[in-house]
C-alpha cells in the first residue's frame, strides 16, 4: 500500500467548467472561491459553526437528487458543480424571494445600505420585481445594550449573531425567541449585552442592517468611506483593522482578518476608541523659541537653529507608546548619537487581560498602547503608574537636555524642563507642560504616517496611512533623521521601509517579508541595540 | 363487499362522561385513571419522573419552586439524561406544574440550576407552544380547529366557548377562569371536536355541550 | 373485552386490545401474550432480531415508510459508544390519532417493543418522547413502565438475561416539528426543536452525539409480533413491497370515524362505505386525504381505484404517509381547509430555513385573502409558484409537505378557487 502520509489527500473537481483541485474535507463553498466565485450565503462564516440552514447557498450537483446547501457539503472526486445552472438560479431567486417578503426596504435610512449583503445578492439573482401584496410583519426596534442596536424587521434569521455570542464570546447572551414566522432575535429581557467585551463583532458579520452600531448610526454612508488597514492603537494585542475615512476623520474601526493575531475580530474597547485621533487644536507648524517668544519656523529653519543648539549637556528623553517603531528607532539612533542617554515611556495598564475565549489569541491585553513591545526592544524602559502619569521627576528637572517625543505630559506640572539647557518638544498636542520648550514640533498620528507596531507577542505589523497631516505636522523618523542628517552630513533614511530596515533590533525583517500579515521577531536575528537601558 | 359484523350499530368511540355508548366502560376506565391512580408528587420510580400534567387547575405564581417533593423529583429527573440540558423541558414542565406559566423569573432560576444560559433558556421556552408566557385562567381551552375537526364544526365549538366565557381568543375571561385558545390537532380527530382543558382531553364536544361543560369545570374542576 | 369488530375484513395485530381496560395491567398484558417476543429476541443475536425484522419488510409508520430493519442495521454493530433508541411519540400530524389509542390501552405492547429494538440496535437507554398534550396517556404509559421496572422487565437485568435497559418517558411541550427525527432529537437534548442537516445521519451521530435510532410507537407494536410469529407470518397481509397491516385513522365526514386496522392494499372506498358506514347524511364524496394533511388531495374518482399501501397511493397521486384518511364530502369548503392546512405549517414551522418561514405565513395569508373574496387569478399561480420554490431548499419537509395540499387543491379544484375569486362565492360550508 502506497504511503499515504506524505503529501496532504487532495480532491479534484469541476466547479462551472473549470477543474479545482483542493484539500479532501473543503467545501464547494470554500472550492468555489478559488477559482474566484461567491456563492451567496449569509449563516455561513469562517469563524462560526456552519448550520446550513440560510438555504441561499444551494448549488446544483450532478447526481444529487437535490440541490445541496454548498457551505457544509464536502468536495467529492470527480463531483460535477454547476453554480449558475439555470437550476441553481432559479431556486436561489425563490430563496431570495422569501428573503424579501417581509423585509421593510428602508435602504433609504438604512446604514448597511452599500454593504449590504441583502441588497447585493437581490441585486444579482434576484427577482425584478416583488410581487408580494401582504402586509408585512413588524418587530421594531430595540436596543440591546452596549453599543448595538437591533432593527428586527431587516433581520434574516441567519443567527450569526447568536452563535458568535455562544461559541466565540462564550457568554450566551442572544437566543432565537418564538417559532416560525413569529422568531426574532432577542436578549434575555433587560439582561441585553451590558457586560460583555466583544459585542461590536455582531454588527460587522450582520450581513444586513438588522445589528447597527449606535456610535456609528446615521453617521456615514458605506460607499462614501475610505477604507485603509491599519493595526489597532488601543493596547498591545495589535489587531489588524481597517480605518475608515472621510472628511479626513477616522469615522470607525472595523477588524481585518488575520489568523495569527485577531481571527475575524476585535474588542469593543479597541472598537470605540478612536475620537482621540480626529482630535483637533493640534500642533501643526514647527515653532522656535526666540527672544520675543515662541515664532513659528519652516522646517529647514528649524531644524537648522536645533542642529546648533544640540550638543548641550546629557541627554534624558521620555517618548510614547503609541509611537511607531520607525520612530523610536529614530529616537534610539539620535540619543546614541548625542552619546547616549536613559529613554523612558510611560504607559496606561489595566488590572486585568479580558481574553475571548472563543479565539484565545485575542485578548484586550493589559498594555493599553501599541508599542511597548516595539519600546522594550529598543532599549527604552518603562516609569510611571498604571495610569500612564508621574515618573518624570528627573526628566522634568533635567539640566542639560530633555527631548520628548510623542508623550503628551498632559499630567506634568507647567514648571517642566524649566531648568534644561535645551528642551525639545515633538508631539501633537501642545500643553501646559510645554511651556518652556524651546522647540515645538509637530507630528503626525499613526494614523497620518506609514509605519509599523511591535504587538505583545514581539510581532511586527504595518500599517498605512489613512488621514492627511495637519499642516506641517510630520512623522518623527523623518523629523529626527533628518536631523540626523543634519549633523553627521550623512546621508539617512527618507523612507519609512528605510527607516525601519534601519534599525538591528528588529533581526532582518523587511516591510516586504511583513506584507498586510506581519511576522514575529526573530530573537536569534535580533541584535540589541548600541544604547541598552541603564540608569 | 358487505361486513358481517354489526353493521346496523352505530359505532360512537367512548369519550368523556355521557358519551360512553355501548360499551360498558366509565370514564375512569376509558381515560386510565382507574389504572393510574394518584401519582405521588415526589415521583415514583424516575423512569416516569418526567411525565406529569403540568397544566393543572391549582396555580399559585408565588409558590416555591424545586423545594420539598418537588425538588425530590427534580433530581430524579436529572438522573435519566447524560447532561443536565436534555433535562430542560421536564424541569420548565415542572416549573409550570407548580406555578401555572413560565416567568422570566423562573426561567432564571431554571438556568440557575441547570447551568444553562438565561437566554438560552427563554430561546427554548418560547419555542414550545405549551409553556405559557403569561399567567392564564384556572381553565385552559384548546380547542382543536385543525383539519379534521374543522370538517366537523369545530369553529362553532370555539364560538360556543367563546361566548360562554365572554372572551376574546388567547385571552382569559374577566373572572379570570377560563381562557380560551385555538389549539392545532390534538390527536383525537375520530372523535370531534376534540377539546384539551387544562391536562385532560374533553372528546365529540358539540356546541350544545359547552354551557353543560363549562358549568360542570367551575363546579368541580374538572 | 376490547371494542367489537365492525367487519370481519379488520386484522387485529396491534389493536387486539384497545376498549380492554385490563390490558394495561401487567398482570392483564402478560396474560394476552405481552413480553414473549422479548423472551424470543434476548435468546437470539442482535443481529438476528434486525434480520428477522428485515426480512418481515416492516416499514416505518409515521409517515415515511422507510424500511425498518434497513434503518436499523445502520447502526455501528458494538458498544464502544452508548447507542440510542427514541421512540417518536410525539404524534401530531393532522387526522392521526392511532399512536395515543396504543399508548392508552396497550402500553406493555410498546414498551415491549422498545426493548426489543434497543435490544436489537445494542441501545442501554430508550426515550419514548411523548407528546406534551398527551397527559392522560402519558401517565398511563409512565405507570406501566414503572410496573415493568418492579417486574424485572425493564432495568440492569432484563428477564434476567443480563442485559441493562432503561426506558424514560420523556414529554414534549407543544411542537409538530419535534416529531421530525433530528428535531425531536433536539428536544431531548434540551433544545429548540429545529431539524438538523443531514448528513451526519442519526445512526452516526444523534441524540447527545451518539448513534441514535427514532422509530414511530406503531413500528415499534409491530415488532414483538414479527419475532413471536416469524417475518412469513406477517407478510400473509400486504404486498410484496408494503408487507402487513397498518391502523388507518379515518376522520371527517364519515359514520364511523375511528381507528380501523387492516392488511395494506385495502381498497379505499371499501374502507370508508363499508367499514366507515359511508359518508354523513349520505352526501356525495368530494375529496379525501389519503395521508394526514401533508399529502395531495385525491378527488372523489382518483379514490375509487386507490389500494391503501405505499405503492398504490402514490400510483393515484398521493402518499399513503402516516394513513390518516380524512374524508371531505360536498358540503366541504375545499379553500377554507386548505387555508387552515396551511396555517398550521404557518404555525409549526420551527422558523430555521426561510423558505419555509417566510414561505408558510404567505402561502397562508394568500390562502385568507382568496377566501376572503380579495384573491385574484394570478394569485393561484402565484401560489403554485410558491409552494414549488419551497420544495427541496429545506433541511426538513415541513416546508415540502405544504406543497402537497395547496398544489393539488388547485390544480383539482380550481372552480372553488376560481368562484371566490370571481364571484366572491363559496362553495360548501364545512
Amino acid at each position: 500500500m502506497a504511503d499515504q502520509t506524505e503529501l496532504p489527500e487532495t480532491v479534484t473537481l469541476t466547479i462551472d467548467g473549470q477543474q479545482v483541485t483542493v484539500p479532501k474535507g473543503t467545501s464547494i463553498l470554500h472550492a468555489a472561491e478559488r477559482i474566484g466565485t461567491e456563492v451567496p450565503h449569509y449563516c455561513f462564516h469562517d469563524g462560526l459553526s456552519a448550520p446550513a440552514m440560510c438555504r441561499l447557498c444551494l448549488v446544483e450537483v450532478e447526481k444529487a437528487p437535490k440541490l445541496l446547501p454548498s457551505c457544509v457539503t464536502q468536495v467529492a472526486e470527480g463531483q460535477v458543480v454547476h453554480t449558475q445552472s439555470d437550476k441553481s438560479l432559479t431556486m436561489r431567486q425563490g430563496v431570495l424571494e422569501f428573503y424579501l417578503q417581509n423585509h421593510p426596504l428602508d435602504c433609504p435610512i438604512c446604514d448597511q445600505s452599500g454593504e449590504c449583503k441583502l441588497q447585493d445578492y437581490a441585486h444579482e439573482e434576484g427577482r425584478p420585481h416583488g410581487r408580494s401584496r401582504e402586509p408585512k410583519r413588524v418587530f421594531g426596534r430595540d436596543d440591546f445594550g452596549g453599543d448595538v442596536l437591533f432593527y428586527g424587521d431587516r433581520c434574516v434569521m441567519c443567527t450569526r449573531c447568536v452563535r458568535f455570542m455562544n461559541e466565540v464570546e462564550q457568554d450566551p447572551r442572544l437566543t432565537v425567541v418564538e417559532r416560525g414566522d413569529r422568531s426574532i432575535i432577542d436578549t434575555f429581557f433587560e439582561e441585553g449585552l451590558e457586560g460583555t467585551h466583544f459585542h461590536g463583532n455582531i454588527v460587522d458579520i450582520c450581513p444586513v442592517g438588522a445589528l447597527l452600531s449606535k456610535d456609528f448610526l446615521f453617521k456615514q454612508r458605506a460607499w462614501d468611506l475610505d477604507h485603509t488597514d491599519s493595526v489597532c492603537p488601543n493596547c498591545s494585542q495589535g489587531c489588524n483593522v481597517e480605518l475608515h475615512t472621510r472628511d479626513n476623520l477616522v469615522q470607525r474601526i472595523r477588524p481585518r482578518t488575520n489568523l495569527d493575531v485577531n481571527g475575524h475580530w476585535m474588542c469593543d474597547q479597541g472598537r470605540l476608541d478612536y475620537e482621540w485621533i480626529n482630535r483637533g487644536d493640534r500642533l501643526e507648524v514647527p515653532l522656535v523659541r526666540g527672544e520675543k517668544g515662541m515664532r513659528a519656523a519652516g522646517w529647514k529653519e528649524a531644524l537648522a537653529s536645533l542642529v546648533e543648539a544640540l550638543g548641550a549637556g546629557p541627554v534624558s528623553a521620555v517618548v510614547s507608546p503609541y509611537l511607531a517603531n520607525e520612530d523610536l528607532g529614530a529616537v534610539r539612533a539620535l540619543v546614541d548619537q548625542l552619546g547616549g542617554g536613559v529613554v523612558v515611556y510611560r504607559s496606561q495598564r489595566s488590572s486585568e487581560e479580558v481574553v475571548l475565549k472563543g479565539f484565545p489569541k485575542l485578548a484586550r491585553r493589559r498594555d493599553l498602547a501599541p508599542n511597548v513591545n516595539g519600546a522594550e526592544l529598543l532599549g527604552m524602559s518603562r516609569v510611571g503608574d498604571d495610569d500612564g502619569a508621574g515618573g518624570l521627576e528627573a526628566l522634568a528637572s533635567h539640566g542639560g537636555v530633555v527631548l520628548v517625543v510623542g508623550d503628551d505630559l498632559d499630567d506634568q506640572p507647567p514648571t517642566f524642563g524649566e531648568g534644561a539647557a535645551l528642551y525639545v518638544f515633538l508631539g501633537t498636542h501642545s500643553s501646559a507642560a510645554t511651556s518652556h520648550a524651546h522647540f515645538l514640533l509637530p507630528l503626525t498620528t499613526f494614523a497620518e504616517q506609514e509605519g509599523t507596531f511591535t504587538n505583545y507577542e514581539d510581532r511586527v505589523q504595518r500599517f498605512w496611512s489613512g488621514l492627511a497631516a495637519p499642516g506641517a505636522a510630520r512623522p518623527a523618523w523623518l523629523v529626527l533623521w533628518a536631523l540626523l542628517a543634519e549633523r553627521t552630513g550623512q546621508a539617512q533614511p527618507t523612507r519609512p521601509e528605510e527607516a525601519f530596515e534601519a534599525m538591528p533590533a528588529f533581526g532582518g525583517l523587511t516591510y516586504e517579508a511583513l506584507g498586510t500579515h506581519g511576522g514575529l521577531v526573530d530573537p536569534s536575528a535580533r541584535q540589541e541595540p548600541a544604547g541598552a537601558a541603564g540608569d | 363487499m358487505s361486513s358481517k359484523g354489526p353493521a346496523d350499530i352505530p359505532f360512537r368511540n367512548p369519550g368523556w362522561a355521557g358519551n360512553t355508548g355501548e360499551f360498558d366502560l366509565t370514564e375512569g376506565q376509558v381515560r386510565g385513571e382507574d389504572f393510574v391512580g394518584t401519582r405521588p408528587l415526589a415521583g415514583a420510580h424516575p423512569a416516569g419522573a418526567a411525565s406529569y400534567p403540568y397544566m393543572l387547575v391549582k396555580k399559585d405564581q408565588e409558590a416555591p419552586l424545586f423545594e420539598g417533593p418537588y425538588r425530590e423529583r427534580f433530581e430524579k429527573i436529572l438522573t435519566r439524561y447524560p447532561d443536565t440540558r436534555a433535562a430542560l423541558l421536564p424541569v420548565l414542565n415542572l416549573t409550570q406544574e407548580v406555578r401555572g406559566h413560565v416567568s422570566p423569573e423562573a426561567m432564571d432560576r431554571v438556568g440557575e440550576l441547570l447551568e444553562l444560559a438565561p437566554a438560552y433558556v427563554r430561546g427554548v421556552a418560547t419555542f414550545y407552544t405549551m409553556y405559557n408566557k403569561r399567567p392564564v385562567g384556572r381553565f385552559l381551552i384548546q380547542v382543536c380547529t385543525n383539519i379534521s375537526c374543522s370538517l366537523c364544526g369545530a369553529d362553532k365549538v370555539m364560538e360556543a366557548f367563546l361566548r360562554y366565557s365572554n372572551t376574546e381568543p388567547g385571552e382569559t375571561s374577566e373572572d379570570g377562569e377560563f381562557t380560551v385558545m385555538e389549539a392545532e390537532c390534538l390527536a383525537g380527530c375520530g372523535f370531534p371536536t376534540c377539546v384539551q382543558i387544562n391536562s385532560r382531553y374533553y372528546e365529540n364536544v358539540k356546541p350544545g355541550d359547552v354551557p353543560n361543560l363549562c358549568e360542570r369545570l367551575l363546579e368541580k374542576g374538572k | 373485552m376490547a371494542y367489537p369488530y365492525v367487519s370481519d375484513r379488520e386484522v387485529r395485530v396491534i389493536s387486539t386490545q384497545f376498549g380492554d381496560p385490563e390490558a394495561r395491567t401487567l398482570a392483564g398484558a402478560k396474560e394476552r401474550g405481552r413480553y414473549q417476543g422479548l423472551k424470543t429476541a434476548l435468546g437470539m443475536s442482535p443481529e438476528a432480531v434486525v434480520d428477522i425484522v428485515k426480512a418481515s419488510g416492516l416499514r416505518g409508520r409515521g409517515g415515511a415508510g422507510f424500511p425498518t430493519g434497513l434503518k436499523w442495521s445502520f447502526m455501528p454493530k458494538d458498544y464502544d459508544k452508548p447507542h440510542y433508541l427514541c421512540c417518536n411519540a410525539d404524534e401530531s400530524e393532522p387526522g392521526t390519532f392511532k399512536d395515543r389509542e396504543i399508548l392508552r390501552w396497550d402500553p406493555h405492547q410498546l414498551i415491549e417493543g422498545c426493548l426489543i429494538g434497543a435490544y436489537a440496535i445494542r441501545a442501554r437507554h430508550a426515550y419514548i418522547y411523548c407528546r406534551g398534550e398527551f397527559f392522560e396517556a402519558t401517565q398511563v404509559l409512565a405507570r406501566a413502565v414503572e410496573d415493568a421496572y418492579a417486574d424485572g422487565l425493564i432495568g440492569d437485568d432484563v428477564m434476567g438475561s443480563g442485559q441493562k435497559i432503561d426506558i424514560t418517558v420523556h414529554v414534549g411541550a407543544g411542537a409538530y416539528i419535534c416529531g421530525e427525527e433530528t428535531g425531536l432529537m433536539n428536544s431531548l437534548e434540551g433544545r429548540r426543536g429545529q431539524p438538523r442537516v443531514k448528513p451526519p445521519f442519526p445512526a452516526a451521530v444523534g441524540a447527545f452525539g451518539m448513534p441514535t435510532t427514532v422509530n414511530n410507537v406503531e413500528t415499534l407494536c409491530s415488532v414483538p409480533h414479527i419475532v413471536v410469529n416469524g417475518p412469513e407470518w406477517y407478510r400473509q397481509w400486504g404486498s410484496e413491497k408494503s408487507p402487513g397491516t397498518k391502523l388507518f385513522c379515518v376522520s371527517g365526514h364519515v359514520r364511523r370515524p375511528g381507528n380501523y386496522e387492516l392488511p395494506l392494499g385495502f381498497p379505499l372506498m371499501d374502507l370508508i362505505e363499508d367499514l366507515c358506514g359511508g359518508i354523513t347524511d349520505g352526501n356525495a364524496l368530494k375529496a379525501v386525504i389519503p395521508g394526514g394533511s401533508s399529502v395531495p388531495i385525491l378527488t372523489a374518482e382518483e379514490c375509487r381505484s386507490c389500494q391503501l399501501d405505499y405503492e398504490g397511493v402514490a400510483s393515484c397521486g398521493s402518499m399513503l404517509g402516516c394513513a390518516s384518511v380524512i374524508v371531505m364530502d360536498e358540503t366541504t369548503d375545499i379553500v377554507k381547509q386548505v387555508r387552515r392546512m396551511a396555517a398550521f405549517y404557518a404555525h409549526e414551522s420551527c422558523g430555521q430555513c426561510t423558505p419555509c418561514r417566510e414561505g408558510t405565513t404567505w402561502v397562508t395569508r394568500i390562502l385568507r385573502r382568496i377566501e376572503g373574496g380579495r384573491g385574484t387569478e394570478d394569485d393561484l399561480d402565484t401560489l403554485m409558484e410558491l409552494t414549488t420554490q419551497m420544495v427541496g431548499t429545506t433541511i426538513c419537509v415541513l416546508s415540502d409537505s405544504v406543497a402537497g395540499p395547496v398544489q393539488s387543491s388547485i390544480s383539482k379544484f380550481r372552480d372553488e378557487y376560481l368562484a371566490l375569486i370571481r364571484r366572491g362565492e363559496r362553495v360548501g360550508a364545512a
